[in-house]
């Protein structure tokens, strides 16, 4: 959007909302982020979830009541909580995408949502992409 | 000749790459920054972080199951 240097830019989509893939799209984010690249967050179908204020992730499946625990382990090896993470994500500017079409099959409001999100179409975030030399899926 | 110094012991990626970029933030052009890590990952990663920003990394050494690393801004 303002850098036309696609070197310098990662696009990722994140279409899961539980826990593995929530930290995933945070560290990949920050990590960008803090090695100088533009990053761009798209959040979609279940990662949409993730969106919405002080949403804490569950680990899926058979594995959800140890989220918990993994929680604590990854404090223990300091690693923020999954909130915390995306306000890390948010101060190193990364900037954060609401699918459109989601929302609307979801049911979710834009004032449901963490500060900061734009709301936008998939024509748009591919037109991101198109200019980013790293396009990432996380689902 | 150190100006600055960060602790990363104890912390495993990417949380080292997340507080050296907040650290370097803070800091003047031509300062330096002592980071020491213990994630084996960082070995790796802090030479990968500067080599992308473009901050001078002076040092790498590792002692004792401890990576020093000494960063010039620029």
């Amino acid at each position: 959007m303002t850098s036309n240097d696609a070197d310098d830019k990662v696009a990722i989509v994140v279409s899961e909302g539980s826990y593995d893939k929530a930290m995933a799209s945070v560290f990949l984010g920050s990590t960008a982020a803090g090695l100088g690249m533009e990053v761009h967050l798209f959040f979609t179908f279940f990662g949409l979830e993730l969106l919405k204020k002080n949403k804490r992730p569950r680990l899926k499946g058979m594995y959800r009541p140890f989220t918990g625990m993994f929680e604590k382990k990854m404090k223990g090896i300091g690693v923020e909580s999954f909130q915390d993470m995306m306000d890390t994500c948010s101060e190193m500017g990364v900037r954060l995408y609401a699918c459109s079409t989601s929302m609307e099959a979801m049911g979710l409001k834009k004032e449901q949502l963490r500060d900061g999100v734009d709301v936008l179409g998939a024509s748009k975030f591919l037109d991101i992409a198109a200019g980013s030399k790293v396009q990432l899926f996380i689902g | 000749m150190v100006d600055e110094s960060l602790d990363c012991k104890g912390m495993m990626c990417p949380m080292p790459i997340v507080h050296i970029t907040k650290k370097i933030k803070t800091m003047n052009p031509g300062q330096v920054l002592e980071v020491v890590a213990d994630d084996v990952g960082s070995l790796e990663d802090v030479p990968a972080w500067a080599d992308r920003t473009g901050n001078e990394l002076m040092e790498k050494r590792e002692d004792g199951g401890e990576f020093h690393f000494i960063i010039r801004k620029s």
